[in-house]
C-alpha cells in the first residue's frame, strides 16, 4: 500500500522557487489500477518519479506497507525500488547492446540472483508478455510494441507489487497501445499487481479502475471507473 | 552483482569500442611494456655482471701496478710481476689456501697449414680447479702433466672452430711458437655473456711453458682462502708479503672483485631508475588517457546509468561497474605490455647474448601496476557515474 501524506516537491529555478507538487495526499491500495491523468506540466511524471523514489520529495511522508521511507538511505530505497516496483517508460530505455533475454534479467542481477535462477525467470516472463519467440533479438530488432512488452517483462520479473508506467503508449500506435493496456489489465486481474500508468489519453486511462486528475501540482479529481474497459481509438 | 557480471559488462563495452580501447591502453602497453623490459634487464644483467666478475669460488686477485716514480727508477720491473719465489712465498701465508696462476701470452698456433694467433696460458693445477674449466671431450690436465712438464694442451671451443674444422682435435699435435703440443681435452662452450668475450685460448701447465721457453714470469695471481671471511685478509697479507719482498711501496694491491661488481650494479641501478622514470611517465599519460575515456563512456552512457538505478541498481554497484571497466580496460593493457616486454627482452638477450630474466615476479609486478593505474584514474569517472540523478539520466538524449 503507497501513502503519500502532504507531499510537496519545489524546484528552484533561476531565483524563483517553482512548487510542482502541492501538499498531494494519495492513498493507493494493493491490486488498484490507477490512471494519473494532467497535462503536461502538471506534475505527474514528478508524482510519479516519487511514488517510485527516483525523486524525493521536498516536504511530506511518504509510507510503503506502513514504513516511511522518506528518510532512508539511497542504497536501502535502491534496495527497496528493486524488489518492489517495476518501471515501464514511454521511450522503453532498454540497454541496445543486450538481447531481450539479458535485459529482463537485469533487475535481478542486482537482486542477487543465482544465473540459473535468473534464465528460468527470464524466459518466463517473456513468454507472460507472449514473447518467447524473440528472447535473443537485440532490441533494434524489435518492433516498438515488442520492445515494451520486453520492458514490461522486466519490469514483473522480480515479482514487485507495483508496476509504474509513465506514458507507456506514448510511443506506440493504437493497435500495439490496445494490446499493451491489456496486459496492464491482465497482470492487474490475474496477478493482483497494482498498476499506476501515468498518460494524458482518456483512452488509455479508461482502462483503470481508478482516474486521477492532476493540474498546477494538486490533485483535482478522483474518480473510479465503474466500467473500466478498452477506449482507444 | 558479482564480479564476474561486471567483467562481462566491461568487456563488451570495451569490445564494441575496439579502436578506441586500444589507442587508450596504448600508454598502458608502452608503460608496462617498458617496466617488464627493463626490470628483466636490471635482473639478468646484475646477475650476469657479479658472476662475471666475482667469479668462481671465494677469490682475490692480486694486481701488480708499480708507480710512475718505481717504474722510472727501474723500467725492468713493469715486465716482472711474479716470481715462482713469489707464489711460494705466498703459499706459506695460513690463510691461504692455494695460490693460481697464469702466465697468458699471445702466440701462433697452428694446426697443419692453419695458424691463428691465439691466447697461450700457462696455468697450475689449481687454476684448472678453482675456474672449474670443464673439458666437453677428452680430459682435464692433470698432475701428472703439471708435474712432468708434459707437452699436453686443453683448448676451448673458439680454437677448435676457428682452427679444426671437421677435424676431431683430440690426440692431433698442434705447434705453439713452432712447439708441437698433443691436445688432449677440449673444453665447454660458455654460455650467455661470456660467450661473446670467448677468445682462442690454449692452456698448457706452467712447467711446461717455463721449459720450453724459457719464461719465468707470471702474469696473474688470484689466492683462495680457507675460509671465505679470510679471504680479504689472506689477501692483505699476501700483497704485503710481496711488496716487501720487492722493497716495492704499493706496487702489489688487492683486487676487491665484489667492489666492482657493486659499483657495475650501481650503474645498472641508476639506468634502471632513468628507464623506470621515463616508464612512470608512460603510465601517466596512459592513465590519464584512461581517466578520459572513461569520463566520455560515463557521458554516453549517461542514461544507461539512469536505466539501472530504475532498476534497483545502487550508487556503489554504479560505482563498481565504472571501476571494474578502467581495471579491466588498463589490465588488459597491461597483459599485452607484458609480452610486448617479454618479447623485447626475449629479442635483446638473443642479441646481446646474455639471458633477461623475466621472472613470476616481474609479470606479478606489470600486473599489479596496471591495476593500481586502472583504479587510481578510474575513480574520478566511477564516481561521477554514480553521482549522476536517476531522473536527469534517463531524459538524457
Amino acid at each position: 500500500m503507497i501513502q503519500l501524506e502532504s507531499i510537496t516537491k519545489t524546484y528552484q529555478v533561476g531565483t524563483e522557487k517553482v512548487d510542482v507538487l502541492k501538499n498531494i495526499d494519495l492513498t493507493i491500495e494493493d491490486g488498484e489500477f490507477v490512471a494519473i491523468m494532467g497535462p503536461s506540466g502538471s506534475g505527474k511524471s514528478t508524482l510519479m518519479n516519487i511514488i517510485g523514489f527516483l525523486d524525493r520529495p521536498t516536504k511530506g511522508k511518504y509510507f510503503l506497507d506502513g514504513k516511511e521511507i522518506v528518510d532512508m538511505q539511497d542504497h536501502e530505497l535502491a534496495r527497496i525500488r528493486n524488489q518492489t516496483i517495476g518501471f515501464v517508460f514511454q521511450q522503453f530505455h532498454l540497454l541496445p547492446r543486450l538481447t531481450a533475454l539479458k535485459n529482463v534479467e537485469l533487475p535481478m542481477i542486482y537482486a542477487g540472483v543465482k544465473k540459473q535462477e535468473r534464465m528460468i525467470r527470464a524466459r518466463e516472463a517473456l513468454e507472460k508478455v507472449g514473447l518467447s519467440e524473440r528472447m535473443d533479438y537485440l532490441p533494434n530488432k524489435l518492433s516498438g510494441g515488442q520492445k515494451q512488452r520486453v520492458a514490461i517483462a522486466r519490469a514483473i520479473v522480480n515479482e514487485p507489487q507495483v508496476i509504474l508506467a509513465d506514458e507507456p503508449t506514448g510511443a506506440l500506435d493504437s493497435k500495439t497501445s490496445k494490446q499493451i493496456m491489456e496486459l496492464f489489465t491482465m497482470l492487474n486481474k490475474e496477478e493482483g499487481t497494482t498498476i499506476v500508468v501515468v498518460t494524458h489519453e482518456q483512452g488509455v486511462a479508461a482502462y483503470a479502475d481508478r482516474i486521477i486528475y492532476v493540474r498546477d501540482g494538486t490533485i483535482i479529481q478522483d474518480d473510479t471507473n465503474p466500467e473500466p474497459g478498452g477506449d482507444i481509438k | 552483482m558479482s564480479i564476474i557480471e561486471n567483467i562481462k559488462i566491461a568487456l563488451s563495452s570495451i569490445f564494441v569500442h575496439k579502436m578506441r580501447s586500444i589507442l587508450t591502453m596504448l600508454g598502458i602497453i608502452i608503460g608496462i611494456s617498458s617496466v617488464i623490459f627493463i626490470v628483466a634487464l636490471g635482473q639478468g644483467g646484475t646477475e650476469q655482471l657479479k658472476s662475471l666478475i666475482v667469479g668462481p669460488g671465494n677469490t682475490v686477485s692480486l694486481t701488480y701496478m708499480p708507480s710512475e716514480e718505481e717504474i722510472q727508477k727501474n723500467p725492468t720491473m713493469l715486465w716482472t710481476p711474479f716470481t715462482e719465489d713469489d707464489i711460494r712465498a705466498v703459499e706459506s701465508i695460513p690463510e691461504v689456501a692455494k695460490v693460481v696462476t697464469s702466465s697468458e701470452s699471445f702466440g701462433t698456433v697452428r694446426f697443419r697449414e692453419n695458424h691463428q694467433e691465439a691466447y697461450i696460458a700457462g696455468v697450475n693445477q689449481a687454476y684448472i680447479e678453482v675456474n672449474e674449466l670443464h673439458v666437453a671431450s677428452g680430459r682435464n690436465l692433470l698432475a701428472s702433466d703439471f708435474l712432468g712438464a708434459r707437452r699436453t694442451a686443453v683448448i676451448n671451443a673458439k680454437v677448435q672452430e676457428e682452427l679444426f674444422e671437421d677435424v676431431n682435435p683430440l690426440g692431433e699435435i698442434i705447434y705453439i711458437d713452432a712447439q708441437p703440443f698433443e691436445i688432449v681435452g677440449i673444453l665447454e662452450k660458455p654460455e650467455g655473456l661470456l660467450s661473446s668475450f670467448d677468445t682462442m685460448t690454449v692452456y698448457i701447465p706452467w712447467e711446461t711453458l717455463r721449459a720450453v721457453t724459457g719464461e719465468n714470469r707470471i702474469s696473474y695471481i688470484t689466492i683462495q682462502a680457507e675460509n671465505t671471511e679470510d679471504l680479504q685478509i689472506a689477501g692483505e697479507k699476501a700483497a704485503h708479503l710481496l711488496n716487501q719482498i720487492h722493497g716495492t711501496e704499493d706496487a702489489y694491491q688487492v683486487l676487491n672483485m665484489e667492489q666492482i661488481a657493486e659499483g657495475i650494479s650501481q650503474i645498472t641501478g641508476i639506468m634502471t631508475m632513468i628507464i623506470g622514470s621515463i616508464a612512470g611517465i608512460s603510465l601517466l599519460v596512459g592513465g590519464i588517457g584512461v581517466m578520459n575515456i572513461m569520463l566520455v563512456s560515463v557521458t554516453e552512457r549517461t542514461r544507461e546509468i539512469g536505466i539501472r538505478m530504475a532498476l534497483g541498481a545502487t550508487r556503489g554497484q554504479i560505482l563498481f561497474q565504472f571501476l571494474t571497466e578502467s581495471v579491466t580496460l588498463t589490465l588488459i593493457g597491461g597483459m599485452i605490455g607484458i609480452i610486448f616486454g617479454s618479447f623485447a627482452a626475449m629479442i635483446v638477450s638473443a642479441f646481446i647474448g646474455f639471458t633477461l630474466t623475466i621472472s613470476l615476479p616481474v609479470i606479478l609486478i606489470g600486473l599489479g601496476f596496471s591495476m593500481v593505474i586502472g583504479i587510481i584514474f578510474g575513480i574520478l569517472p566511477a564516481n561521477k557515474a554514480s553521482n549522476l540523478d536517476p531522473i536527469e539520466s534517463l531524459r538524457y538524449e
